[in-house]
């Protein structure tokens, strides 16, 4: 599927098209909040409410054949990149028609045919296999490029220092997305990080690296477009540090109480990707409402197709361990 | 429609929360998304959003600790008719309020929890088998003896044969159980000082199966028909059979001759050559007779297959063999297996006539007691005629009166007259 | 038939997979000019090159991490980590991501990974130089571990581990490397999971593995002398296990000796007892003996090192000990 490069400023209709992306994985992650809450949905859930301009913008400027590793807040990557609705609220529920077919849950979120190499419980621990697979992709000779997304918590852990040194001693085609919202957990980057410009942890390793407000879905689509064709060309890999906000807790179901009271409100006023997407479209309201009705009608028929899955048998714990 | 707000479980773990107060009155305009009422959990004091947008309707809980999943406020239009849910103030006596309720990521999902009893029961199912009761076999053909390393300590130290043992252990080992009750069987009855306790012996698995077959049995209606055979020609027969067995070979017994005429009879009743199938009654085509045999602490019923095809001198030696290896623990499964008819022989203690139980599903079993010399009514005159009674037990819902008469009726007449069986 | 060490025998089943397959190449700390630390990669980096014979920083994580992305690619790297000491620093790649990917993704990804390492003491490396950690990796589900113990097997199957589809850890014995054999001409894969049975006997099974192989044959050759016939079996593959061939064994002479390099506790040999102890239970005449190393890390002084460290003389003790026991 050829894709016309794009220079310059996207067009209304791309624009359009980010946006209901982007409500569709706000629509969906509230959704997973009720429905955790119901007591429906076991495990762990981190859910991406506020940095969905930077799932949207990065995955939409990629090209078939590339890949992402994403994070324990992988819903808005997973979406992003291809996934239906449905598949992922059916691995959220444990099913056998879920992207995992029940065996990874909201963390080991995998859509290998759509480029998603999965998503990580461990800190960091997707890194070495981006810095691997652009490896691969180097030695091959193939115009693809290794993605992979972390957050600002996890630029202090060895694997991503490793990750990084390798990837720009090797020059591969791989993208580093820092997704820098201020909060590891319940620390905040005061309490973890002795920087506050996490870029300049890729120029320690001569890296080449761009800070982008990760709020405004055109300027991440931007300069993922320049920092994929810089790795394409052959001139190594690019650490994208997205400066982005939780506007949500941890975990679904964190209440939060490491926050100053007022931060998240006032967040929301003003850094919610989407109310800044849709006050530069400048849609009507009836046209938002209509958008929004066909983004919940998309999320309801997600947890009904959930619901109605198949249950695997007990015995198939035993099956997919060797190939 | 009118939205019952209940008390969400927030962490894992949490089963109630106490309302501090509400952020809004009844009657006020409520937006989803808006803070609503304040929560405590023991550990945190927090906000809770409203779920749904509208007027609030009711507070039915305004304060205090609520379990989790209860009802507490309902949003809807505005005039809308509610009717007062279950509005408890009251703690439930369930509720504990001692737990410690720590904030946690993740949740068990409680709506979850059927499928983690099926997952965990398909855990345990695969290793509970409920093995099949194998006929106990001490000894193998590579000469070793199955017992465990106790077993054998203590059949060391006691100096018991591991060999003469019978196993109750897994698979039919021999363990130290078995041992000390054979260290503990006296060869002779003592009279004990009778202190009047009642000693219990627990079932072996062969009595356990014995017991349940006999209770199966049981359940089936039956009846019962004796007939008395002259057994002068059998006796005759039988002394000219063992004139003509070699030295060392198998000597036809009474019993065997029994086998042998009673699977000809069979085969012109085949009614009676039958057994009981719900549905149906399978009529045999083969007269594979069980033989009971006593064993220490039971009875086993191994089969002589296609009686009436076979002549009485491999009759005896086949069932010489399986006597043998049923006393000494050698059977196979397919040795118990599909008989056709049984014949139990008590007539070796001297009883005279007796009823045996069904052996389900089989249609008849013929019970016989001792050859006797008993004093008869030939043409009005007393004679002495060496005499055996027979007795027939049947399976009523295969079987009828006649039918089975006349069965006994053949036997009888092919004991008094063997030339009638050919 | 070449005579080959152990040494040269790694890298030519390294090499000619490397030339016939082009998605087979090897990356680790050193392995480049200076051909690895113990000298298994000499010349390689001549015939290959370097993007083929990659040097890597000292970065265990990445390295590791680096080749399971590149094998769930579709290449398959042979990782060298140095030590296997260091694989304490790859663990979580190798047990978080490598082990679990195939399970995770409900069966969409393979990683075809062979990682290489070696251990083992008797040259006074120290405490952090000289562990023997298989029975750590033999415990996670997704792995498959290899430790072969004769320049053939080396040679067999590590081909075979190269062209398994799973994650495999390849362990090798430093002092091994060196000990020559005549190999087959060509190079004749062995498959995993299956044992072999190096000596026959009817008295005791000797399971043994890596150096406590020879050892065992060593044993085994006094034991001869003092009229015990020995049955020494290697599996060769710790995961999977050829419990068949053991066990068959041991249903024939009765009695069982584990031995490997590694501490006694917790180590392989308790699996293979646990195994053999249930599937031959009717069978054993004698309580089933352990060797392996004592529970210490390895001291410096060769005097205690040598003391920790298993020897055939234990290996002896272990055979006597079952056979004065019997029935």
């Amino acid at each position: 599927m050829a894709k016309v490069e794009k220079r310059g400023a996207l067009s209304e209709d791309t624009l359009r098209d980010f946006f209901r992306e982007m409500l569709l994985i706000r629509r969906f992650e509230e959704k997973v909040e009720e429905r955790f809450r119901a007591g429906e949905l076991p495990g762990f859930l981190h859910v991406a409410i506020g940095q969905e301009a930077v799932a949207v913008g990065v995955c939409r400027a990629l090209e078939e054949g590339d890949v992402i590793a994403s994070t324990h807040r992988a819903h808005g990557h997973t979406l992003a990149k291809g996934t239906h609705p449905n598949e992922l609220m059916a691995e959220l529920y444990g099913k056998l028609e879920g992207c995992s077919h029940g065996y990874g849950g909201s963390m080991h979120l995998y859509d290998v045919e759509r480029g998603n190499m999965g998503a990580n419980a461990v800190v960091g621990g997707g890194l070495p296999a981006v810095t691997g697979a652009a490896l691969a992709f180097k030695l091959r000779d193939e115009p693809r490029v290794a993605v992979a997304f972390f957050g600002d918590g996890a630029t202090n852990i060895g694997t991503v220092h490793e990750s990084l040194n390798l990837a720009q001693l090797w020059r591969v085609p791989a993208l580093f997305v820092c997704e820098d919202n201020g909060w590891a957990e319940s620390t905040p980057a005061s309490q973890q990080l002795p920087i506050e410009d996490l870029s300049k942890r890729a120029e320690a390793y001569g890296m080449r690296a761009v800070t982008v407000d990760g709020q405004d879905v055109e300027e991440v689509h931007r300069a993922t477009i320049e920092a994929l064709a810089h790795a394409r060309e052959g001139h190594g890999p690019v650490f994208l540090h997205v400066r982005t906000y939780r506007l949500t807790g941890h975990y679904v179901g964190d209440p939060q109480v490491y926050r100053p009271k007022d931060e998240l409100p006032r967040l929301r006023e003003t850094e919610d990707p989407i109310t800044k997407l849709r006050d530069r479209l400048g849609f009507a309201d009836e046209e938002f409402e209509q958008m929004d009705r066909e983004a919940h009608e998309l999320v309801e028929a997600s947890v009904e197709f959930a619901k109605a899955g198949t249950d695997p048998k007990p015995e198939d714990a035993l099956k997919n361990l060797y190939a | 429609m009118a939205t019952e707000i209940k008390l969400p479980r927030l962490g894992q773990g949490m089963e109630a929360g106490t309302i501090v107060r509400w952020l809004k009155s009844e009657g006020e305009q409520v937006e989803k998304g808006e803070p609503l009422y304040e929560l405590d959990t023991d550990k945190v004091t927090q906000e809770v959003e409203a779920d749904a947008s509208g007027v609030l309707l009711k507070i039915a809980v305004s304060e205090g600790e609520v379990p989790v999943g209860r009802t507490i406020a309902v949003i809807g239009e505005e005039g809308e008719q509610v009717s007062a849910p279950e509005a408890e103030t009251e703690v439930d006596g369930a509720v504990t309020e001692a737990d410690e309720q720590p904030q946690e990521e993740g949740s068990r999902a409680p709506a979850r929890d059927e499928d983690r009893a099926r997952g965990k029961q398909a855990s345990t199912n695969g290793s509970e088998q409920v093995t099949e009761i194998k006929t106990p076999e001490p000894a193998r053909a590579d000469g070793r003896v199955r017992a465990s390393p106790l077993a054998r300590r203590i059949a060391r130290e006691r100096g018991i044969d591991l060999g003469s043992l019978r196993g109750t252990g897994p698979e039919g080992r021999i363990v130290a159980e078995d041992v000390d009750r054979a260290a503990t069987a006296p060869a002779v009855v003592t009279v004990a000082d009778r202190t009047g306790e009642v000693e219990r012996v627990p079932l072996t698995s062969l009595r356990k199966t014995i017991a349940r077959r006999m209770t199966e049995a049981w359940q089936a209606p039956a009846f019962q028909i004796s007939m008395s055979a002259d057994m002068t020609r059998a006796v005759e027969l039988r002394s000219r059979l063992v004139e003509r067995v070699k030295e060392g070979g198998a000597r036809p017994s009474y019993n065997d001759i029994l086998i042998k005429v009673c699977a000809a009879a069979l085969m012109r009743h085949r009614d009676v050559n039958a057994r009981f199938a719900d549905d149906a009654v399978e009529l045999l085509p083969s007269a594979d007779i069980g033989i009971a045999v006593a064993v220490p602490n039971g009875l086993i019923v191994p089969v002589v297959r296609a009686c009436e095809v076979k002549p009485i001198e491999q009759i005896a030696v086949e069932a010489r063999e399986l006597v043998t290896r049923t006393r000494e623990g050698k059977l196979r499964q397919e040795d118990l297996e599909g008989g056709s008819f049984t014949i139990s022989n008590l007539g070796m203690y001297g009883v005279e006539q007796f009823t045996a139980v069904l052996n389900p599903p089989q249609a008849a079993i013929l019970a016989v007691g001792a050859l006797d010399e008993r004093a008869v009514v030939e043409n009005g005159q007393v004679a002495i005629r060496p005499t055996m009674t027979m007795t027939l037990t049947c399976d009523h819902r295969s079987l009828d009166g006649a039918t089975a008469s006349e069965f006994l009726r053949t036997v009888k007449d092919f004991l008094e007259e063997p030339g009638l069986a050919l | 038939m070449p005579e080959l060490s152990y040494r040269e025998a790694v890298r030519d089943a390294l090499s000619r997979a490397m030339r016939q397959d082009e998605n087979v190449f090897i990356m680790g700390e050193d392995i480049a000019e200076m051909g690895g630390s113990m000298g298994v990669t000499q010349g390689m980096l001549d015939e290959f090159g370097p993007e083929r014979v990659r040097n890597t920083p000292i970065s265990e994580m990445a390295l590791v991490g680096t080749a399971i992305g590149a094998a769930m690619q579709g290449m398959r790297p042979v990782a060298e980590v140095m030590y296997e000491d260091f694989l304490t620093l790859a663990a979580e790649q190798i047990v978080n991501q490598a082990a679990k990917h195939r399970y995770m993704s409900g069966g969409q990804l393979k990683v075809p990974l062979t990682v290489r390492t070696q251990g083992g003491a008797g040259w006074s490396p120290g405490a952090q130089h000289a562990q023997q950690l298989e029975a750590w990796f033999a415990h996670i589900p997704g792995l498959k571990v290899v430790f072969a113990s004769t320049p053939t097997d080396v040679r067999g199957l590590l081909w075979s581990a190269i062209y398994d589809d799973n994650p495999v850890i390849f362990f090798e014995h430093r002092t091994l490397y060196g000990l020559k054999e005549d190999v087959p001409d060509e190079l004749e894969p062995i498959e995993l999971g299956k044992a072999r049975v190096h000596r026959q006997g009817n008295d005791v099974t000797v399971v043994a593995i890596g150096r406590l192989v020879h050892e065992a044959l060593g044993a085994a050759e006094q034991a001869e002398a003092a009229g015990i016939s020995v049955e020494v079996i290697d599996p060769r593959t710790l995961l999977p296990l050829d419990e068949q061939a053991i066990v068959d064994s041991v249903k024939k002479t009765n009695r069982c000796v584990v031995a490997h390099e590694a501490v006694t506790r917790m180590g392989f040999g308790a699996e293979i007892a646990a195994v053999v102890q249930h599937e031959a239970f009717d069978y054993l005449d004698a309580p089933i003996e352990r060797v392996g190393a004592k529970f210490t890390p390895l001291p410096f002084a060769p005097v205690m090192e040598e003391y920790v460290v298993p020897h055939a003389a234990d290996v002896l003790a272990a055979i006597k000990q079952t056979v004065a026991r019997g029935d």
